[in-house]
């Protein structure tokens, strides 16, 4: 008698885990069926000016909802271009066991608002880096490690993503995992990813470069002077391992109109490195600056007014469309954080944390969108 | 015992087990008679360089006063705002008195003073104005900074359904000069920080209604310094019962000829 009760009572376990099963599977292809945040219909940009771009700040955002709204917002903006960020580390935390999830919603919502994604690729896996050393150090033995990720990144997000940018700021100790920068090493790297995205998807724009602007002096600890480190890029025979020139074209206090002048960092600073382009037999070859702008932080000693900041930007946004026809685009530092930084990054943002839109967004709306006040 | 510990917050404990209270920030500034004050001498008028270099302003006086209720000297250290915290942190200053705005995102990582002063957004109209409040400026003509936070504020209330023109101008003193000598507008949205230089230099101006966005200027210290924090919460209290508080204002922003009114 009591085996019989014990039985059941088995057999009435057994229904009810089969019963929580069935419910969580349920769930499950409920949830793969309908995204918890919808994509929404496909999105177009509606704009006056094709080449202006925002970086977005993606990576620490986990949710959804936030990621869309981020990208709907630079969609409602008018600005057709975006660069985000897609760590390594994020998404390959151990070798060959892959994490797509956040860069999936990126690509999707970014994608589902019509904007073109720049894709930045960096930060090494613990796995893949000595230890002791920080996620911006490579060493040339883990290149092939890096340059596999990278084709595979290209490959998943084929149709999606047609730009990549390898590496950023490479001309920086601090980017280059505190060793000292290195042209020809940064070179080599684009040697070893190049051949590998390109055999999955020829049509991907490989960007190089992404130098800081800096007039460090020769020998520095910090950094190689951007100029002298396209150079060597060059002269280590970078041309055939990139399509796309990426510049970073900060204004500091000077207005967009500044002259070039290899001993100021300016926004026109980008007209020397294109010239060192074009000294190079690469004229034909596109730009993109992927990073950039003006601050307004009361104290910063980079910064200049907020009116400033308004009438640079747009200034900048229409120099661009007008007077840079190597420009594709012209992608400013930053949309929003996730969280404030408490630093004078926090004012270079075109929306608050909270997605409050900042004055610069609007006037860049009204400007991009023809819209009257 | 340690279980019921851990149910307690940190103060609580603290007063149960007085060897949890030790504050090694305030014994240090008394076993050397000093107490170390990391600012950024890049903000005037609450921190700058005179001609010979010193560290002088409203800051710089108030560490002074603080640290001369408590019979010890104030060390002026110069650091670079946005390395404050981690010089804090590494333990290279004891606090940080450089218009440091409260950021209740890092109460985890330090231990603030109550606000000495408040910086953020204030309603700023002429002394005959009879605007009073917020919503007197429904059907106003109000300025703002171009781009600044009065201007996001405005458009915000803008959006939120107060009948407003809003008018920007490129500079503070172009905004204030539409008020007070054009009269473009009736109105203006300043930080408080400009609003009371202005009144400094004599200008007929006045703030009504709280600020619309508060930001407060607090004295920053390490999360361990227990002690230290009610001291300088007494000290705080002290220089302003004997209305020392409201002499440096004075000494660095100028007399205050018209009383605030913020009700």
């Amino acid at each position: 008698m009591m085996q019989r009760v014990t039985i059941l009572r088995n057999r009435r376990l057994l229904l009810v885990l089969i019963g929580v099963a069935g419910v969580l599977l349920g769930v499950w292809v409920t949830r793969s069926m309908f995204p918890a945040v919808p994509l929404g219909p496909q999105q177009t940009v509606y704009t006056r000016n094709p080449k202006i771009g925002i970086h977005t700040r993606l990576t620490d955002e986990v949710e959804e909802q936030k990621i869309k709204r981020s990208l709907e917002m630079v969609r409602e903006m008018g600005a057709p271009w975006v660069v985000e960020y897609f760590p390594w580390a994020y998404i390959e935390n151990e070798p060959g066991r892959y994490n797509w999830v956040h860069a999936d919603q990126v690509v999707a919502h970014a994608s589902r608002q019509g904007l073109t994604l720049i894709a930045r690729l960096g930060f090494v896996p613990q796995w893949a880096r000595p230890k002791e050393t920080t996620p911006l150090y490579l060493d040339e033995g883990n290149f092939d490690d890096f340059a596999r990720f990278a084709a595979l990144f290209v490959e998943r997000y084929r149709g999606k993503i047609n730009y990549v940018i390898l590496w950023n700021e490479p001309n920086l100790a601090l980017e280059w995992g505190y060793a000292a920068p290195d042209a020809a090493k940064y070179t080599a790297l684009l040697r070893t990813a190049y051949p590998l995205i390109k055999a999955v998807a020829p049509e991907v724009q490989v960007l190089a470069g992404a130098l800081a602007p800096t007039l460090a002096p020769p020998g520095s600890e910090f950094g190689v002077d951007d100029l002298i480190f396209l150079q060597e890029m060059y002269d280590a025979g970078a041309a055939d391992y990139f399509d796309v020139l990426a510049i970073h074209a900060y204004g500091w206090h000077f207005d967009p109109d500044s002259p070039p002048d290899p001993a100021v960092v300016n926004f026109r600073r980008a007209e020397l490195l294109r010239a060192i382009m074009v000294k190079n037999g690469d004229a034909a070859k596109r730009a993109i600056i992927t990073e950039g702008g003006w601050n307004d932080h009361p104290r910063w000693t980079r910064a200049v007014r907020p009116a400033q900041r308004i009438a640079y930007t747009l200034r900048a946004y229409e120099l661009a469309q007008q007077e840079w026809p190597w420009l594709d685009a012209l992608c400013l530092w930053v949309f929003r954080f996730p969280w404030d930084q408490n630093s004078y990054q926090d004012y270079f943002t075109f929306v608050r944390t909270d997605f409050e839109p900042k004055p610069i967004y609007t006037e860049v709306q009204r400007y991009a969108r023809n819209l009257t006040p | 015992m340690v279980g019921l510990l851990w149910l307690l917050t940190a103060e609580q404990s603290a007063s149960l087990l007085p060897f949890l209270r030790r504050d090694a920030t305030w014994q240090a500034i008394q076993q050397r008679g000093v107490w170390r004050v990391g600012l950024d001498p890049s903000f005037p008028p609450f921190e700058m360089l005179d001609a010979n270099g010193a560290p002088v302003g409203y800051d710089v006086d108030l560490a002074h006063a603080v640290a001369a209720t408590w019979g010890v000297r104030a060390e002026i250290v110069a650091v670079g705002f946005d390395s404050l915290p981690d010089t804090l942190k590494t333990g290279k200053i004891d606090s940080i008195v450089s218009a440091y705005p409260y950021d209740e995102r890092l109460t985890q990582d330090f231990r603030f003073s109550a606000p000495y002063f408040d910086a953020g957004l204030r309603i700023a109209v002429p002394i005959d104005s009879p605007i009073r409040a917020l919503t007197d400026l429904t059907g106003r003509q109000v300025g703002v900074e171009w781009g600044s936070l009065g201007d996001m504020v405005g458009r915000r209330l803008q959006r939120n359904g107060m009948a407003m023109t809003l008018t920007p101008f490129e500079t503070p003193d172009a905004l204030i000069g539409a008020l007070l000598d054009t009269r473009q507008v009736e109105a203006i949205l300043l930080d408080a920080v400009s609003l009371r230089q202005a009144q400094g230099r004599g200008l007929s101006l006045r703030g009504v209604d709280a600020p619309l966005e508060s930001v407060p200027y607090v004295i920053v210290m390490p999360q361990r310094a227990y002690a230290l924090q009610e001291q300088v919460a007494a000290s705080l209290q002290q220089l302003q019962a004997r209305g020392e508080l409201a002499k440096l204002e004075e000494r660095w922003f100028g007399a205050q000829a018209i009383e605030e009114q913020t009700e």
